[in-house]
């Protein structure tokens, strides 16, 4: 490589082809041309380059600690949310497990108090029986899954953009109204609790379609829907021979959706969600001369 | 050899000091860092070539971390300043590159 490019040639003609051709300073050629010729120049000497130096060092080392100051901050705030987000989520969890061991508490505590009187006992059994309805506690016990599926996809025309999809038929869809009616169909052929995509229904929970998705409770649930529901003997019996049972089968062989029964020995529904307490009223008390 | 230590010295100055940086020549720093890096490469090129000049190397440091800071400050102030950022990166890349190449030829004869 030539030391001499700039004073021995004609100074490159594009600017970008200087800018990769020229890479020193022009002016240390000249310098040096000029130190060839005249008198050298002693005012500038080697105490200023070396503070030079120790600045562009200096330079060098604040911006390394800015650096290395700014970028861990950052850090620390995405660190910090984490560790908040973590921390408020164990609580929950804590909380949650408080509030189901309270409930347990409440429940031994009220059985305890009702067993001790007669008319309580009675009470005990009517407040388990309408805990059982209304969902507030898991069961478990034989029962019916009845498993609903939209109907398998087929390759269509995208009515867009006209490329060939695989979807499924319109009238092979399972809507929220399909969900329902076997929801109905089962509590009316004796269902005792039945949930819904694992989600048990009270008597409050909603099954309605929200877009393309059916919420159960206000939480989706997705293709293939599986409907458990638990009942006494007579439940798959009489589920199997009703109108519900007989008009989805129709359907499963007219448009290909999935309709299944199967009995099961044992299955295992939980509690409902929320159960809000909404309504409350006195105990009506019986007149003391009126009992027995 | 002196110089380098010289650097060192002041890198380390630098890291011990940690001087907080006023935000307002934050933008500067980096552009700083890079027409520093620009001006050493360009002496250490230029005393392995045998030409170089202390008036020179001084005068292009300090003009260059000048120049750099005051394109990035009217960028700023003209709206352009991360591209003119860019800019000055790309330049002085260039010429970082040229010159520690330049170097590693006359070191490694290769």
């Amino acid at each position: 490589m030539s030391t001499h490019r700039a004073t021995s040639g004609p100074p490159p003609a594009g600017m970008i082809t200087a800018l990769l051709e020229q890479t020193l300073d022009p002016a240390y050629a000249e310098a040096a041309q000029r130190r060839d010729t005249g008198p050298a120049d002693h005012r500038w000497n080697a105490r200023a380059v070396l503070a030079a130096v120790v600045v562009a060092g200096l330079i060098l080392g604040v911006a390394y600690a800015d650096t290395r100051a700014a970028a861990p901050s950052s850090e620390r705030t995405r660190l910090a949310l984490v560790a908040d987000v973590q921390r408020e989520t164990a609580l929950g969890a804590d909380l949650q497990q408080r509030l189901e061991e309270l409930r347990a508490e409440v429940s031994l505590a009220l059985d305890d108090a009702l067993t001790a009187t007669r008319d309580g006992r009675a009470q005990a059994e009517r407040v388990s029986t309408l805990e059982y309805a209304s969902g507030v506690l898991a069961v478990s016990g034989p029962g019916l899954r009845v498993t609903v599926s939209d109907a398998p996809p087929e390759e269509t025309l995208d009515p867009v953009t006209g490329e060939p999809i695989d979807a499924v038929p319109e009238a092979g869809l399972v809507l929220d109204i399909d969900l329902q009616a076997v929801v109905n169909g089962l509590w009316a052929a004796g269902a005792e609790a039945i949930a819904v995509g694992g989600q048990r229904l009270s008597s409050t929970t909603s099954i309605r379609t929200a877009g393309e998705a059916i919420l159960v409770d206000f939480r989706p649930v997705t293709s293939p829907y599986v409907v458990e529901a638990i009942g006494g003997e007579q439940l798959v019996s009489r589920f199997a021979g009703s109108d519900t049972a007989a008009r989805y089968d129709a359907y499963r062989q007219l448009y290909g959706i999935g309709f299944d029964l199967v009995s099961a020995d044992t299955l295992d529904l939980p509690a409902a969600a929320d159960t809000d307490l909404r309504f409350a009223g006195p105990v009506a008390r019986e007149q003391p001369g009126e009992t027995k | 050899m002196i110089p380098a230590f010289a650097l060192l010295i002041g890198v380390i100055l630098g890291l011990v000091l940690d001087p907080t940086v006023p935000l307002w020549l934050q933008p500067y720093l980096p552009i700083a860092v890079v027409a520093a890096l620009d001006a050493v490469f360009g002496g250490v090129r230029a005393w392995l070539d045998g030409l170089f000049d202390a008036k020179v190397f001084v005068v292009s440091f300090v003009s260059n971390v000048l120049v750099a800071a005051l394109i990035v400050f009217l960028g700023d102030k003209l709206g352009v300043g991360g591209q003119l950022s860019t800019a000055v990166v790309v330049v002085l890349g260039i010429r970082i590159f040229g010159n520690a190449a330049a170097i590693r030829r006359h070191v490694f004869r290769a």
